[in-house]
């Protein structure tokens, strides 16, 4: 396990975020689908990543339900329309692994593995971007609203006003970043470097990928 | 042998227009070495050669001889320079990798291959000298909190160059005196610190060198105190005293809570119609979220906040455009407010007329940039073109976060003479957060202290020295 209480090593956590999403797109069709779909919900949720599932609940839900009811509209057929959602759900419950993940964990876990610092570095910079990203959305919203131009009545004010901020800040940031990333020692030649808390692969985590396997081995089984 | 020097460098990012020209520079191990200068000098360059961005990231054509502890860095790349010279860069925000604090400082200190062990002394000791939590989110520090971190994060390395630029700018009165004792501590111990800030007021007192930027050139000042008093000068306040009449906002019993953590406790104040007040407190008190309270684009988790613009924004649960109108909002980083594709434009926008509009521009002496892109701008003329767009909407309140940071003596002189001067002729309610002594008593008839989530003290320009202890 991690250094963070409850939380998946991270590799166990790419795994199975791979497994879940091509059991969820080939057994779409299989009735039992959802039930394999909720039994993994409910095995994220008991090891340690209540906080995405509970954060994808609401949008699986939506999407799921319109891209079902687009389906449902234009076949008519309600199991087409129940493959529909469980490839959406497929697709949301694999991410959950990856949301529970920081990026230190998965820069600590690459390092452990010795994989190639240039993997490490665009992961880091990956995982640290999106959360970057999302408050900087968030702002350059607020700071279009404080000048008037929140209306989404007027599209080209509103993507001007979004864009051009946005774009501005997120090169600003990414030059920003990688400069502090290069100028506290991180190299690409591969020099010495160290891991503070060693990322482990534990026995939780054996039971979690087990857990996984059995329940596409189980739908394997039955369809 | 001199811990940096610089023997007739020049630089160019484009290979034509120099940036620095033929600079001659020493700094010394036990010294702290003072960079001043006007916005856009060339101090940051330097800085950047310093510590090898230049030009094994930043490209562009470099002459002249750099180096460190005597031997050139030319040729060496930044990841050996780095073990060097720890550099703390301006924008802290952008520079944290990591979630939390402890994982934060241990980023750069896993690069250097140092051991678990070491690194979690390292990580104490600077999170005690910082006044850091290791297990703080690092998404949810205040600006200066922010700073702090960067700023431990380089200083856990432990290279015996340190160059920081603009260390101060996020901090507080405190905040920065307490980075520059432990600065001073560190060049007791052999380091050779340089630090670029327009502060000199706070960092002055502690520097042993000082060098003025120019134009690309630098040379080295010996009447400190002169150079001192030229950069520091009071900027005087030249509007009447202010009388005044009803309140524009109550605030009763405000609080503001965020997960577990109590941002505001019971702020209770109001603020008087036409009043020009500051808001004062130390890093991560609440001043930000205080104003942003005020400004509608947070709701207060308890008590009660009245305005008396207008009745009518009450019957609004979100605050809308007419709002805005209404109540002009200047961020900290002019970044986020410019969208046109020119000046002219983007003053035009949302202004009550075409004609006032080009009024503004000339009051706020940017009509010759009137063709520009807003976004090609420097910083100074950016944040000038953002108050000028918020003006022009005639807005009857302005709340300025943090208007001054980064900004030179010259820059913010013309800034609060500006904005004094919109303040009367529009009679506009100004409110303003600031940790910047040089201007604090200009922008103020009332002040308010918050501490400790609450409001400490109130009161007028003898609160603002008080705070400030001039």
């Amino acid at each position: 396990m991690s250094g963070d209480k409850n939380i998946l090593y991270p590799l166990t956590g790419i795994l199975s975020a791979v497994a879940i999403l091509l059991s969820g797109l080939i057994f779409a069709k299989e009735p039992l689908c959802p039930v394999l779909l909720a039994g993994f919900f409910l095995w994220l949720l008991l090891f340690g990543c209540h906080r995405a599932c509970l954060r994808v609940l609401l949008p699986l839900l939506l999407v799921g339900g319109v891209f079902a009811g687009i389906t449902y509209a234009a076949s008519g057929d309600g199991q087409s329309a129940l493959s529909m959602m469980n490839r959406t759900a497929a697709v949301f419950l694999a991410v959950v692994p990856g949301m529970s993940m920081t990026p230190v964990q998965m820069t600590r876990c690459l390092s452990s593995l010795h994989a190639p610092r240039a993997v490490t570095l665009g992961m880091l910079i990956a995982l640290s971007f999106v959360p970057l990203l999302t408050l900087e959305i968030r702002r350059v919203r607020e700071a279009m609203v404080t000048r008037g131009a929140g209306s989404l009545f007027s599209p080209q004010i509103f993507y001007r006003a979004f864009l051009i901020p946005l774009i501005t800040r997120l090169v600003n940031i990414s030059d920003t970043l990688s400069l502090s990333v290069e100028t506290r020692g991180f190299t690409l030649d591969g020099k010495d470097y160290s891991i503070y808390h060693l990322q482990r692969f534990c026995p939780k985590d054996g039971l979690y990928i087990l857990g996984i396997a059995a329940g596409i081995a189980g739908m394997a089984v039955m369809a | 042998m001199s811990a940096v020097a610089l023997r007739d460098v020049c630089f160019s990012y484009d290979g034509q227009n120099q940036v620095l020209k033929h600079i001659s520079f020493t700094a010394e191990h036990g010294e702290i070495t003072l960079l001043a200068g006007p916005s856009g000098c060339g101090k940051s360059t330097l800085l950047a050669i310093l510590s090898g961005i230049i030009p094994n990231i930043t490209p562009g054509t470099l002459t002249g001889e750099v180096c460190i502890d005597g031997a050139s860095i030319l040729g060496r790349g930044t990841d050996e320079i780095c073990r060097q010279v720890g550099i703390v860069l301006q924008n802290p925000e952008a520079q944290i990798v990591h979630k939390r604090v402890e994982d934060e400082i241990a980023f750069g200190l896993e690069n250097l291959g140092l051991a678990e062990e070491r690194i979690a002394r390292q990580i104490e000791t600077v999170c005690k000298l910082m006044s850091l939590d290791t297990d703080w989110q690092t998404r949810t520090l205040s600006g200066g909190q922010k700073q702090r971190l960067v700023t431990a994060s380089t200083l856990a390395m432990g290279q015996k160059i340190l160059v920081l630029d603009e260390p101060l700018a996020n901090l507080d009165q405190t905040g920065g005196r307490e980075l520059m004792e432990l600065l001073r501590d560190l060049a007791g111990h052999g380091y050779a610190v340089i630090v670029v800030e327009h502060r000199l007021d706070l960092v002055l007192p502690y520097a042993d060198a000082l060098w003025a930027m120019e134009n690309g050139t630098v040379h080295r000042v010996t009447e400190t105190e002169a150079y001192l008093r030229t950069q520091t000068r009071k900027i005087a306040d030249n509007l009447p005293l202010f009388t005044p009449e009803d309140d524009l906002f109550t605030l009763e019993h405000i609080s503001y809570r965020v997960g577990d953590r109590d941002i505001l406790q019971d702020v209770t104040f109001s603020v008087p119609r036409g009043a020009r007040m500051v808001i004062l407190g130390e890093n991560g008190c609440g001043k930000t979220t205080l104003l942003r309270l005020i400004a509608r684009l947070n709701r207060p988790t308890g008590g009660k906040l009245t305005q008396h613009l207008e009745p009518g924004f009450d019957r609004r649960s979100r605050p809308d455009r007419a709002w805005f109108r209404a109540v002009g909002v200047v961020y900290q980083n002019p970044n986020y407010q410019l969208f046109m594709p020119t000046v002219r434009q983007e003053v035009a926008f949302g202004a009550v007329s075409q004609d006032y509009a080009d009024e503004i521009l000339e009051q706020f002496s940017i009509a010759h940039l009137a063709d520009r892109h807003p976004q090609s701008l420097s910083e100074g003329q950016k944040r000038r073109v953002s108050i000028a767009a918020i003006a022009a909407t005639k807005p009857k309140v302005l709340l300025l976060d943090e208007p001054t940071v980064g900004q030179d003596y010259h820059g913010l002189k013309e800034q609060v003479e500006l904005l004094n001067e919109l303040h009367r002729q529009s009679g506009c309610t100004m409110l303003t957060v600031t940790h910047d002594v040089r201007c604090a008593e200009a922008l103020c008839d009332r002040a308010v202290l918050i501490a400790d989530g609450v409001v400490q003290r109130q009161g007028g320009k003898e609160l603002v020295r008080t705070y400030f202890g001039v």
